[in-house]
């Protein structure tokens, strides 16, 4: 190893790791967009895949081993051996973090407020909520957290960003400005931006929480991963025992630099003290180390320090969250209560309560969905329902032949579908508004909810009648009627319904497959 | 040295040459029948069909100029295969681009506005794709480039539309022929919906009225309507196979209300029965009098 002020190898290494898996991440995530095709060509969940807390909070919360999340045992098995060097090389939040921390100047000694119990206690609170149904560990898992906040804040905002930007360059009308403009604009396209700039409720509110996870890094390194990472937490449990293992050497002056360097606070006492729990395997000490006396090692002898956590402490979490749950559940909601007729669930969806067990609202259907319709939910679903996807036919209805959604949901909440299944799936159930459709109320032609309508027989029909007009003439009219067997809810005749402020055709939820009590019909 | 009575005698003979290589051509059409305008060509491959409709006419160099920047525009509008017939053929569609280009064409764009997910539609109706290998500059609908039109029209007045149909040197229209739920058939005058911006469904509430004032605001050289498959129910969109029939037939014309009418015969129609093209015939933009255009019918 190298001395002070140049980087050893394996802290080069470990930079190259975090910024290669950065990249993957955000890669993967632009993929995660509708093509033409009828599937990405990418396996654009795969972090998600290697998460053992969403793993295990579906797995408690459905009682079902889920989707291909056993890869996260890999995850789980790696910190056996090396400690958290998931922490400190792969995730794409911890890099982040890394980044922002960097953004300012340290102390030699910077204060650690030593909050890494309160981790512990999140984790401990969500799995004892999610035994009980209480499905919440993807509101607070990094990697959940991360994929939702850039695909429905942070990404939305970028896109905001440089198409006002391409909006000032291509309005002035000289050729040159035009030119320039249609590159830039043919260029972002193929790059970053996404084919239609996305929009989402609550977005803003998303995001802005995702920069107020980042801007914590400012208060002390690594916050996040410190003190509030559920999965951090778990990978600290899984690491408590870990081989590799730090030592120092008699050379140690006690000089407390790699306490200092430490981005996760688990360098303690001036290099005597090492929580292997914290320990993120950055090896940052050892180049801090003037006496080059930090190094890790392979050892079976038992670390210095376990995980600070009382008995008393994990019990009352467990118990605040297993009393969390019906709480938070006395509020009226769909859940076994009357259906909510706005709670369009993508198809696929499982029923709702175990809908509610496994969605992580990691925010990956939003994300693909095809016409920007699945927009995070904010309370239709109850508390426990927040950003699970809901489909809103005004701002985006579900294309008919697409099964994306679905096949980036990484805990099955929304079913794989092949398009030949996807295309009986009903989602609720259009009705006509007599009062605002043209040719009911205006005797005026239209046809666009029937044109539209994509079933092979068409649920959309006409029933033509001869009709007056204001003047007297008689007019043919051809007025709509949906059919009950034939709709599948796919709201394309609410989204292109020329009645625009309030679509004279509409979706409710009533039809929808995956729950017959919300029938219109005697079946 | 040339005295003056040798010059004069070789520039006689020399404008008497020009003169008679001049009235050539006029000697020749006078001798065989007139050069068609419209022509309806039944079987073969779609790319043999296309062909031969277009040479039918005089080859793709009557209407493409070298240099010119041409627009061929097909209809992309569903999310549909080539099989359900609910888009142009493919086939037709990049056969044409290769034309355009062996005509000397500087660059050929294709393009719609549909009404499912234009990435959906351009790769699963084929067009994208051959299109493109065809040699075609193919790319999406840009929001930022519709542009408030006067149409000065019976219906429409101004209507934002594409600006790149405006301002090609070349517009091919490349329709294919459906059944419509409204306006009885879609074919090449309703196909102009796809350069429509704004809220364009809008204009089914007068759709006879409202084609012949699109039309009449672009001026295609050239309208190559597409009957390999057509759809006869369920139209525009499809998407069952029983409604789809195969003709195997392309139709290329000069005229865009005279393919229109063609087009309607061949679904089973009286052109005058559908009410755009009777309008637009009335609005002097083409002949729905099949009688009066010179056609020529191939069978391959």
């Amino acid at each position: 190893m190298t001395k002070k002020g140049g980087s050893s190898s394996l802290v080069l290494a470990r930079r190259a790791s975090q910024a290669l898996f950065l990249l993957l991440f955000l890669f993967l995530f632009l993929q995660t967009e509708q093509k033409g095709a009828d599937t990405l060509g990418y396996p654009v969940k795969l972090f998600l895949d290697f998460d053992p807390l969403l793993f295990l909070g579906a797995l408690l919360a459905s009682h079902a081993l889920v989707g291909a999340f056993w890869l996260s045992l890999l995850t789980l098995l790696a910190t056996a051996v090396l400690g958290r060097v998931f922490c400190g090389w792969v995730c794409p939040l911890g890099t982040l973090n890394t980044l922002v921390g960097s953004l300012r100047k340290w102390p030699a000694r910077p204060r650690v407020r030593g909050w890494f119990p309160l981790k512990y206690l999140i984790l401990v609170f969500l799995l004892a909520a999610a035994l009980f149904g209480f499905q919440w560990a993807g509101v607070l898992d990094p990697l959940s957290l991360t994929v939702r906040s850039l695909a429905l804040g942070l990404y939305p905002a970028l896109n905001t960003g440089l198409n006002a930007l391409l909006d000032l360059m291509y309005r002035p009308e000289a050729p040159f400005w035009r030119a320039a403009a249609e590159a830039a604009s043919g260029f972002l396209q193929r790059t970053v931006l996404a084919f239609q700039p996305p929009r989402f409720f609550q977005g803003g509110a998303i995001g802005a929480l995702f920069l107020g996870v980042l801007a914590l890094n400012l208060l002390e390194r690594r916050f996040w991963c410190r003190y509030l990472c559920p999965l951090g937490a778990l990978l600290g449990l899984a690491g408590r025992w870990a081989f590799l293992k730090r030592t120092v050497s008699e050379g140690c002056t006690s000089c407390g630099l790699c306490d200092g360097a430490c981005p996760g606070g688990a360098s303690t006492g001036e290099g005597k003290g090492w929580r292997p729990s914290e320990c993120m395997v950055c090896f940052n000490c050892g180049d801090s180390c003037p006496a080059s006396a930090a190094s890790f090692g392979f050892s079976g002898k038992p670390a210095p320090e376990g995980v600070d956590l009382s008995r008393r402490r994990i019990l009352l979490a467990a118990a605040a969250g297993a009393a969390a749950v019906p709480l938070l559940r006395v509020a009226p909601s769909p859940r076994g209560g009357r259906p909510n007729p706005a709670l369009l669930r993508p198809p696929g969806a499982l029923p709702e309560e175990a809908f509610l067990e496994r969605c992580v609202k990691c925010g990956e259907c939003m994300k693909v969905c095809t016409t920007n319709g699945l927009q995070p939910a904010l309370l239709e679903a109850g508390l426990e329902g927040l950003w699970t996807p809901v489909l809103v036919p005004r701002i985006g209805y579900c294309e008919y032949n697409c099964t994306l959604c679905g096949q980036v949901c990484p805990t099955g909440a929304i079913a794989r579908l092949s398009r030949e299944e996807k295309v009986r799936v009903k989602i609720g159930l259009a009705s006509v508004d007599r009062s605002r459709c043209l040719p009911w109320a205006q005797g005026t032609p239209c046809i666009v909810c029937e044109e539209v309508c994509p079933t092979p027989t068409k649920a959309v029909w006409f029933e033509e009648v001869p009709g007056r007009n204001r003047e007297g003439a008689e007019v043919l009219l051809k007025r709509p009627h949906v059919d009950l067997d034939l709709c599948i809810g796919c709201g394309i005749c609410e989204a292109k319904c020329p009645v625009l402020d309030r679509p004279a055709i509409f979706v409710t939820s009533t039809g929808e497959s995956r729950n017959p009590d919300n029938g219109l019909l005697l079946r | 040295m040339k005295t003056r009575r040798e010059f004069l005698k070789t520039s006689a003979g020399a404008a008497a040459c020009l003169g008679g290589a001049a009235a050539l051509p006029w000697i020749l059409e006078a001798a065989s029948p007139p050069r068609p305008d419209l022509a309806l060509v039944h079987g073969g491959t779609p790319e043999k069909a296309t062909r031969a409709a277009v040479e039918a006419l005089g080859g793709m160099k009557r209407f493409v100029s070298r240099g010119d920047v041409v627009v061929v525009k097909p209809n992309i509008g569903w999310d549909r295969t080539p099989e359900q017939a609910a888009n142009t053929n493919p086939l037709v569609v990049a056969t044409l681009v290769i034309l355009c280009l062996e005509a000397g064409a500087r660059k050929v764009k294709v393009f719609d506005r549909p009404c499912n997910d234009p990435r959906r539609c351009y790769e699963q109706s084929g067009i994208a794709p051959l299109a493109r290998r065809a040699g075609a500059e193919v790319s999406f609908v840009d929001d930022r480039r519709f542009k408030e039109t006067a149409l000065h029209g019976q219906v429409l007045k101004s209507w934002p539309l594409y600006e790149e149909i405006l301002e090609a040197d070349k517009v091919i229209n490349v329709p294919i022929a459906k059944h419509h739920g409204l306006a009885g058939l879609t074919l090449g005058l309703k196909n102009w919906m796809g350069i429509m911006g704004g809220s364009r469904g809008r204009i089914h509430q007068n759709i006879h009225g409202a084609l012949p004032d699109l039309a009449a605001a672009v001026k295609p050289c050239l309208t190559v309507l597409d009957a390999v498959r057509v759809l006869t129910a369920h139209g525009p969109q499809g998407g069952d196979l029983a409604d789809v029939k195969k003709l195997d037939t392309v139709a290329a014309g000069v005229d865009m209300v005279a393919v229109d009418a063609l087009g309607a015969t061949l679904m089973g129609k009286v052109p005058s029965d559908i009410g755009y093209i009777r309008n637009a015939a009335d609005r002097g933009l083409g002949t729905l009098d099949l009688g009066r255009v010179a056609m020529k019918r191939i069978e391959l």
